[in-house]
């Protein structure tokens, strides 16, 4: 039994980062896309934006609401301890995410486009803002009571580190929408992607770098797990590998390469993901509650994964399902006729 | 102002805003999702290229409403965290668990599949295409059912018990089958239908009515005629079981829905208010007009009760709905739409027995038409008061008899909530205008006659030759 109330904690650990990996990488690109349609400067650009998100951005975004549910009902401490404490950056998203996903309806019935367009790009924008002061400030740790209460003030959120982030957050999917619009477009668009991912690929690193460095640094807690063996090893060797990706990744561009920047770029937000669960793990409050003691009731974790669990591969299963249905380059505001 | 600085207040009316204006996209889809199987079903059955052509108009009402339904539902979810953290802290080992079924099952399956239902047309077979179809319809529903398990559990805790402030599961099967679940699943089940049949039918009324496309929509009428002859008499039905299980589980919300303040004891007849002005402060209504011993027949079709029906009074304050007028004309205006929406259907029905419903004679009927026009939007409002009695009835309680609503509410900062309401307010009025706005124009489109037709197989290339189209009848041989 104690090795039970050990393990489906983990479990839904693992499950909580797998809705979160796969909402932050596919709507990433969704949001991605988003901020750069506010550079394009014209009407038929921004047509073929939209268009290769049109089929997937409510299923991509589904994966956030999997993520909300789950998390309320496996951890429901930490739900609404979380969700209460960050109660400004979770609305800025969520605001964000509806003006996103109105233009996607309005804009097509529309005449006066202009306004439509604004307000997908700052949609996306104030969303990612949300997001990324949110992960940061998760990251930084919530002020709670013995109970695991919400203690903290109302702008807690707001500081340098959690700027940080989310200015690294907003350059990661700046990066990974360029190398969707790499994958889906062609000629002079495509061109325009090649510099933007080059250009996001540097700020990201550069964002990732004083993140890396200045995380151990502030707080002591994560410096001191993080530099005892054996997690002094793995730790190590994530920014190793990180340069060498974004390297790899440089190398595609320069090559001008479709397919592979995508793929590195996904790399790297694994890499990314898997440092951070590292510095969260076995908090689900960083430093101050652990899974342990957020986790719900072991019959609810068990009751949940029999109905979830088993739904995670099919789920997966028609979500490729629809990405290989809609292969290809955009043009204008179609998808191309597969043959 | 108090009530602007009094927080739980100020989360109740947010809650409220959003799930008032969240309900009117999805009440809509869940219900059109059903009528697009039926409408691509009968294009596969019949090749009729019509129904093509209905189920490719009807989608783009389709998109437009389940786009927005997706954004103004976001925040639902999230508020039982920001706003309701205590809540979310006592029930989540089931409500949440619920709410990430919800997800997983249900809205992943709709949003997964919808892509290929609106642009997947020329990329997959009929067949695939359909089944894209059913799923998106099976989602959606699988939604409804999710919500209301986790809802009617809330309105009838089941299968665990309150400890220590934190509701503990025993059995999971008995909370999801809890007392109310049943007839709420279905209730709203049934809701979601007829207010798409009702809007799928008022606007098919109004293309008849402006002289367009006469023929098409009156096929689309027709289909949703022949469904409402079984779904307004059923939810009449289903209504009247709901009110059962009420006054069986939750008298508060009963006498509230009556505005009865004195009890009725057993063994007497009881007069029945048909409208009234409630009066908290006086426990009274000031003024009625009631039917005499209607009580009676209309929960036990006889003129003595046999149990006493509970008043107000019976229960100290605090312990009771407020908003007791609210509470009332809601279920009255609730009941009488669903009166009305059988009476139209029944009209209808004559009409369509008598002959006068075919494509050369409907647009005649013109009384008919215009009643259908008006009924278009009674679906959402019957809705909406419905769900207004089965909330605000349910107070003070946010889970029935164990948990209060002002024991529910997040401590935040007054301020914060009231910039977040107002945020709220104007973006859903924005997006409400919107969807009025631009829904509208969809209408005003038309369907698109000219849309090639998938290729299901050779004959059904002949059908959909342009009608200007005279097929050379001169006999073979002298042909070319």
């Amino acid at each position: 039994m104690d090795a039970l109330i050990h393990f489906l904690p983990q479990v839904w650990f693992v499950i909580l980062a797998l809705f979160l990996f796969l909402y932050v990488m596919l709507d990433g690109f969704d949001l991605g896309v988003g901020i750069l349609s506010l550079t394009s400067s014209d009407e038929e650009r921004r047509s073929i934006l939209m268009t290769s998100l049109g089929n997937i951005w409510d299923a991509n975004e589904t994966w956030l609401v999997l993520m909300g549910g789950a998390l309320f009902g496996a951890f429901p401490l930490a739900y609404g301890t979380i969700l209460s404490a960050l109660y400004i950056p979770i609305f800025m998203m969520i605001f964000g995410l509806i003006f996103r996903a109105v233009a996607f309806e309005f804009r097509e019935h529309s005449d006066r486009k202009l306004f439509w367009n604004a307000a997908f790009g700052a949609g996306s924008f104030i969303a990612a803002l949300g997001q990324g002061f949110s992960l940061g400030s998760v990251i930084e740790g919530i002020a709670v009571d013995e109970a695991g209460h919400f203690i903290g003030s109302t702008w807690d959120w707001l500081d340098w580190r959690s700027l940080l982030v989310a200015l690294a957050l907003i350059q990661g999917y700046v990066l990974i929408g360029s190398t969707y619009l790499i994958l889906k477009t062609e000629g002079d668009l495509q061109k325009t992607h090649f510099r933007t991912a080059k250009l996001a690929a540097i700020t990201t690193l550069v964002g990732a770098v004083l993140i890396t460095i200045t995380t151990p640094i502030v707080y002591e807690a994560a410096r001191t797990r993080l530099f005892s063996p054996p997690l002094i090893y793995i730790f190590s060797i994530i920014p190793v590998l990180g340069i060498i990706l974004v390297g790899l990744l440089l190398r595609s561009l320069n090559k001008e390469e479709e397919n592979t920047p995508f793929v590195w770029t996904i790399l790297i937000f694994l890499l990314t993901f898997i440092g951070l669960g590292m510095i969260v793990f076995p908090y689900i409050i960083p430093n101050q509650i652990t899974i342990y003691q957020a986790a719900a009731a072991p019959s609810a974790l068990v009751f949940m994964l029999t109905f979830i669990g088993v739904l995670i591969p099919i789920m997966l299963f028609y979500n490729i399902y629809n990405y290989v249905v809609f292969r290809g380059k955009v043009v204008g505001d179609v998808y191309e006729e597969s043959s | 102002m108090d009530l602007l600085s009094n927080t739980v207040a100020l989360s109740r009316m947010q809650f409220a805003l959003t799930a008032i204006f969240h309900m009117l996209w999805p009440v809509l889809t869940t219900g059109m999702a059903i009528y697009l199987v039926i409408v691509e079903g009968l294009w596969l059955k019949t090749r009729n290229p019509d129904y093509y052509r209905h189920a490719r108009f009807w989608s783009k009402l389709y998109v437009l409403n389940f786009g927005i339904g997706v954004a103004s539902g976001l925040p639902m979810e999230f508020q039982f965290g920001t706003n309701w953290a205590p809540f979310s802290e006592a029930v989540g080992d089931f409500f949440g668990s619920i709410l990430g079924f919800e997800g997983a099952m249900a809205f992943m399956l709709e949003a997964g599949f919808l892509g290929i239902m609106l642009f997947g047309w020329g990329r997959v077979n009929p067949v695939i295409h359909y089944l894209a179809t059913i799923m998106v319809a099976f989602g959606a529903n699988l939604s409804t059912f999710w919500i209301l398990v986790a809802n009617s559990w809330l309105q009838s805790p089941a299968g665990g018990e309150m400890v220590d402030g934190k509701f503990i599961v025993s059995d999971y099967f008995q909370a999801i089958a809890n007392p109310f679940m049943i007839k709420s699943v279905s209730h709203m089940f049934f809701a979601t239908l007829e207010t798409s049949l009702f809007v799928i039918g008022g606007i098919s009324a109004w293309y008849i009515l402006n002289n367009r496309h006469q023929a098409f929509f009156s096929q689309s009428l027709k289909i949703v005629l022949a469904a409402a002859i079984a779904v307004t008499p059923l939810q009449i039905y289903i209504g009247h079981l709901s009110a059962e299980q009420v006054a069986q589980y939750q008298p508060t919300k009963l006498a509230a829905m009556e505005a009865k303040w004195d009890t009725s004891p057993a063994g007497q007849p009881a007069d029945w208010s048909l409208l009234a002005l409630p009066d908290e402060s006086t426990q009274s209504n000031t003024w009625e007009i009631s039917i005499p011993n209607g009580l009676g027949y209309i929960l036990e079709f006889k003129k003595n009760l046999s149990a006493p029906v509970l008043g107000l009074k019976e229960w100290p304050s605090s312990d009771r709905p407020h908003m007791v007028g609210l509470i009332y004309y809601s279920f009255r205006i609730m009941s009488g739409i669903g009166f009305f929406l059988a009476g139209l259907m029944l009209w209808s029905l004559l009409q369509w027995m008598l002959g006068n419903l075919s494509s050369e004679k409907i647009a005649r009927q013109t009384w008919l038409l215009r009643t259908w026009i008006f009924a278009a939007p009674l679906g959402y409002i019957a809705v909406e008061s419905g769900w207004i009695v089965r909330c605000v009835g349910r107070q003070p309680w946010t889970m029935y008899g164990q948990i209060r609503t002002a024991d529910a509410a997040s401590q935040l900062p007054a301020g914060n909530v009231l910039t977040s309401l107002t945020l709220f307010a104007v973006i859903y009025s924005i997006l409400f205008v919107s969807t009025l706005y631009f829904g509208s124009r969809i209408i005003r489109q038309g369907p698109n006659m000219e849309l090639t037709i998938p290729n299901l197989d050779p004959a059904v290339a002949i059908e959909t030759e342009p009608a200007t189209f005279v097929p050379d009848q001169r006999p073979i041989e002298t042909q070319q």
